[in-house]
């Protein structure tokens, strides 16, 4: 993968020499293509990311995502918060998957310190991410119908995220933003009764998902409109270090679950539970289809989290923090496979209470970035399915 | 003038129409306007009630009983919203569009026969329930639509936004193909009936629906009728997702709210054609028809209304199940698939119709021509077969790093020039090796 | 935009200017000149078709979308959300942080939508900056822009508490009148009076009344 992190992680912009930025050929937009400004709100963006199309009749000729509508300046106000300050700001950014990025910040701050996890923390940690996973990915079942005109999905899979929130929001008090990662563990723990609410509705929402996949995968208008559309090569996949299950679709066999491991998913894999689906196509239908895999595998993972817990003796969950937390001096860089891609956090520190500098690397900006490429080409009906497609959160590509 | 048949008058002949007096005409054409009014809130509620049962949800229903008064509040709203003049709008067009889309609307229901004759209360007169009729009714139906047609185009063109625009021209397209099909579908019809006027139409299936008889005509028929009113899955001029709200982006208040009563009322109106075309009109179906009285008097009307509910209750069920048809596929569906089979249907249907009516023709002889058909057909789609077109190479192109004024990363097909450090890192250590020392730092002080 | 891109920056439309909305339109005749009952009704009628613009822009935007699901439902409220455009809307919900980028479109979708219109900011972001308080490039509260009608706490705030808002909404379309609401907007329009004849205008100030002074 040593492409993608010259892409991601932010070779950057100094390293080119030879060529002015904004350089390129002038006059590049013909003067009789029509230019459609889709956002920065349109429906079809569900959110504020504005791409500037060029057309030519109803066909794409050119595409530039234009981005930043959302930046909060969010790596520079990590600067100024401890912590466990941090934490807040890190589950904003990708608002669907909040729990998977709060672990990063804390698995950065802990491998700062050198401080070891309590083995049930582990596996709820594991638990908690798998099951934000399936939420994530049920957000995206019904919002990418939706875009292609079938609006009845969506309302199924609210009806799983609901009942996946409930026990989310039971245990951390929050529906989305759950800050209940700490730093050398979880805020508290796990409420008495607790497990068997969250296995009854892992298992309803194992019962219901294949609704939706009834509803709308084997539709005909749904396979004419997403098959072979938006095919993205594996080259092209690692030439802009796109990740998470789009790449996957692609088939770039790659999991951070599996190859780097973290948490508890080392055993899990040896237990055969997690399993790493690949596609084949990399279209859109195979990336649909892919999110579809990804939420039976987190449910299997989330039992599997459960069954755990329910066997381990009762133990602290958490590490007793000192009052000023402070990361020794030094860097480190930590990834996790989020729902929605690879989410990196480079953290330096400079011993004080406050890191010098987290930057983020954050899988929606690389997986939005390959936009162009598919596009060009496309008639306008075809892009509201790879857009829809890409799986992406704003404010995960602004930061 | 008038035969009784099973107890029912009905209308034998045109004459009929034309015979009411001026007030008679008006309390009809009144009656129509007020019950399309009226349906089309009814209808909207419908619709909304019925996709939230179908999404586990209650619907409207705080707003009178079971929310039935939430369409009127909304026609109040928008009677009370401000009227917006978008600047860059050609005045006079971005004003008629609408109204051309309404009044078309209303138009259409003229010809449509709601009932056989009825005595008018509190006189002795009898008269049609029907506006009036005209030996070419459903052309007339036909071209009131097209020319509504021309509110949409109009109000997108006139518009000056981009998203309208290409809503109005993906309108055009799709009426000028789908109106054929539409046609082509009802010729069979009119070969059966051996009429163009919708009430004379509705006497012919007396015994047997055409729906039943000429199941391809009615089902050819419904495609197109959905993508005639641009309802879903073929609401493309109007497609959320890609166009805002295509051809009526730019409006507001009482323009808009006529751009969605014409929608609604051509829902109707289609429903009914369908329903005097294919389903035998106001005549009451097959159980019910066994009793009398149900041809006569008021009742046919109630069938009538059941019947294009039906209708309604489908539109209704497509927009809550389908996603939408891209325009392309659209209309390959229009052109390559139904005006053929169309085309094909109406040949087959002229053939068998002439030589029934030269005297009757030999049963054997039909089905070895439908048989050498068939297989002809199925011969020419299996040759018709072609191998998809090898895509082209791509070939080696020269790299620019800041193509359209921002970095990119090589292509499949391209080499990333050797970087050269901006002379920030003297000494030229590539940035792979940099990652990797990072990496390798944060696993040490990981570990 | 990317400013650094000088063929990009063709195809905007001028920055709206910052500041409280001026009166811009008229809401029609008849919300300035009905009586009192009429009021009611008319009022009803808003009060219970409110098209929803969703100014959906960060995590708050999925609890709206939660609201207008099965659980929650505001469309028993007569709130119908995604609403085609802003030209077709009567209530937006700005739900999430507005950056400073953002702010102008937010801006101008608000005067794209047609009087009489009402805003609920969604959401502490919205609200004030909320979490992104002390950050350089987040617009500190959506009232800064636009006038807001009702503030939503939470961050995210649950969906009842935008039924809430909603309601709140609806309470405040139920007590107010158009007229009061738009002080300026038609062109203030005299009420119809009878023409007044001579013999009315030189009637002495005090004396007895007589009541023919009206031809």
């Amino acid at each position: 993968m040593a492409e993608e992190r010259v892409v991601g992680v932010g070779a950057g912009a100094a390293g080119f020499g030879g060529y002015d930025r904004g350089g390129g050929e002038p006059g590049g937009l013909a003067t009789q293509d029509m230019v459609l400004n889709i956002g920065p709100q349109h429906p079809a963006t569900h959110g504020v990311l504005r791409l500037r199309i060029t057309l030519d009749g109803e066909r794409i000729v050119g595409c530039e995502p234009i981005v930043g509508y959302m930046h909060r300046g969010v790596e520079k106000l990590f600067e100024v918060r401890d912590y466990r300050q941090i934490i807040v700001l890190a589950n904003r950014h990708d608002w669907l998957s909040a729990f998977s990025s709060e672990l990063g910040v804390v698995m950065a701050v802990e491998r700062m310190l050198g401080m070891e996890v309590p083995e049930r923390a582990v596996w709820a940690r594991t638990l908690l991410a798998e099951m934000n996973r399936a939420l994530n990915h049920l957000m995206f079942l019904g919002s990418y119908p939706i875009e292609l005109g079938a609006i009845t999905p969506i309302f199924y899979a609210f009806r799983e995220r609901e009942t996946l929130q409930q026990v989310m929001e039971e245990i951390s008090g929050g529906r989305m933003h759950y800050m209940f990662n700490r730093v050398g563990g979880l805020k508290e723990d796990l409420p008495a009764g607790w497990l068997d609410r969250a296995s009854a509705a892992v298992a309803a929402v194992r019962r219901r998902v294949p609704q939706i996949e009834d509803l709308i995968f084997g539709n005909e208008i749904f396979l004419a409109r997403t098959r072979g559309v938006g095919t993205i090569s594996p080259e092209l996949i690692s030439a802009y270090g796109v990740s998470g299950p789009i790449a996957r679709a692609s088939g770039v066999d790659f999991d951070l679950r599996r190859d780097e491991p973290y948490l508890a998913y080392p055993e899990l894999a040896e237990e055969g539970v997690l399993r790493v689906t690949t596609g084949e196509d990399g279209d859109c239908h195979s990336r649909f289809g892919m999110l579809l895999e990804q939420v039976s595998v987190s449910l299997d993972l989330a039992d599997a989290c459960i069954a755990r817990l329910r066997s381990l003796p009762q133990g602290p969950i958490n590490q007793r923090l000192p009052k000023i937390l402070k990361a020794p001096e030094g860097a480190t860089y930590c990834w996790t496979e989020n729902p929605l891609g690879i989410n990196g956090y480079y953290l330096v520190s400079r011993g004080e209470k406050t890191p010098w500098r987290l930057k983020l690397r954050s899988a929606s900006f690389n997986n939005i970035a390959v936009l162009p490429e598919v596009l060009r080409g496309c008639v306008v009906a075809d892009m509201i399915a790879i857009l829809g497609s890409m799986f992406f959160v704003v404010g995960d590509i602004d930061k | 003038m008038i035969v009784q048949a099973l107890g029912v008058r009905t209308v034998d002949d045109l004459s009929e129409f034309g015979t009411d007096p001026w007030w008679l005409s008006l309390i009809k054409a009144v009656l129509i306007f007020v019950f399309l009014l009226l349906l089309t809130l009814f209808n909207i509620w419908f619709e909304r009630r019925v996709v939230a049962r179908m999404q586990h949800r209650a619907g409207p229903n705080k707003n009178g009983p079971f929310g039935l008064l939430q369409s009127l509040a909304d026609a109040m709203k928008l009677m009370l919203k401000e009227d917006i003049m978008v600047k860059a709008a050609d005045r006079l067009l971005y004003v008629l569009a609408p109204v051309i889309s309404v009044i078309m609307a209303f138009l259409a229901f003229a010809v449509i026969p709601f009932g056989p004759v009825v005595d008018v209360p509190f006189t002795d007169r009898q008269t049609p329930l029907q506006l009036t009729d005209l030996p070419v009714g459903v052309l007339f139906v036909i071209a009131v639509a097209s020319v509504g047609i021309y509110g949409i185009v109009l109000g997108g063109w006139a518009s000056g936004s981009t998203y309208s625009l290409l809503g109005g021209m993906r309108s055009t397209a799709q009426v000028i193909s789908y109106e054929v099909a539409m046609s082509l579908a009802l010729v069979a019809v009119f070969l059966y009936a051996g009429s163009l006027s919708t009430s004379e139409i509705v006497n012919a299936q007396q015994r047997l629906w055409y729906a039943l008889i000429l199941l391809p005509s009615f089902i050819i028929f419904w495609v197109s009728m959905v993508g005639e009113t641009n309802r879903a899955p073929f609401d493309m001029p109007e497609a959320e997702g890609e166009l805002v709200a295509g051809y009526f982006t730019e409006y507001s208040s009482m323009k808009f709210a006529m751009f969605f009563l014409a929608e609604y009322i051509n829902m109707v109106t289609v429903s009914a054609v369908a329903t005097t075309l294919f389903l035998g009109g106001w005549r009451a179906p097959w159980p019910l028809s066994l009793w009398d009285g149900a041809n006569a008097g008021y009742w046919p009307v109630l069938w009538f209304l059941a019947k294009v509910m039906m209708f309604m209750f489908v539109f209704v069920w497509l927009r809550g199940t389908l996603p939408r048809v891209r325009y392309d596929q659209f209309m390959a569906l229009g052109w390559k698939v139904l005006i053929p089979v169309a085309l094909l249907w109406t040949v087959a249907v002229a053939t068998i119709r002439a030589m029934t009516l030269d005297g009757g023709l030999d049963r054997r002889v039909l089905v070895g021509g439908a048989l050498v058909a068939v297989l002809l057909f199925l011969l020419l789609s299996i040759v018709g077969e072609r191998a998809p077109k090898e895509e082209p190479e791509a070939e080696e192109q020269p790299f620019d790093p800041f193509a359209g004024g921002y970095p990119v990363p090589p292509m499949p097909g391209q080499r990333l020039p050797r970087p050269e450090p901006a002379g920030v890192v003297p000494g030229g250590a590539q940035p792979d090796q940099e990652d990797d020392t990072a990496r390798r730092s944060a696993t040490e002080e990981g570990d | 935009m990317d400013v650094n891109n000088p063929r990009a920056a063709t195809v905007d439309l001028p920055t709206p200017s910052v500041g409280p909305p001026a009166d811009t339109g008229h809401v029609g005749a008849l919300s300035k000149l009905a009586p009192e009952p009429a009021r009611y009704v008319l009022n009803w009628g808003r009060r219970y078709s409110l098209w929803v613009f969703n100014f959906g822009l960060a995590c708050c935007a999925i609890e709206f979308i939660a609201t207008s699901m099965a659980r929650h439902d505001f469309i028993r409220l007569g709130v119908i959300p995604f609403a085609p455009g802003p030209r077709q809307a009567d209530l937006m919900v700005v739900s999430g942080t507005v950056t400073d980028k953002m702010a102008p479109a937010v801006r101008r979708l608000y005067e794209q939508m047609p009087d009489p219109k009402y805003v609920i900011s969604f959401g502490s972001c919205s609200n004030s900056g909320g979490p992104y308080w002390d950050s350089y490039c987040v617009t500190k509260g959506v009232d800064q822009i636009i006038p807001v009608d009702v503030y939503v706490p939470g961050c995210p705030p649950r969906p009842e508490a935008l039924l809430q808002g909603i309601l709140k909404v609806q309470d405040k379309i139920a007590a107010e009148s158009l007229g009061d609401r738009y002080p300026g907007s038609p062109p203030e329009r005299e009420p119809l009076r009878k023409r007044l004849s001579a013999k009315a205008l030189l009637r002495p100030l005090i004396g007895p009344k007589d009541h023919d002074d009206v031809a």
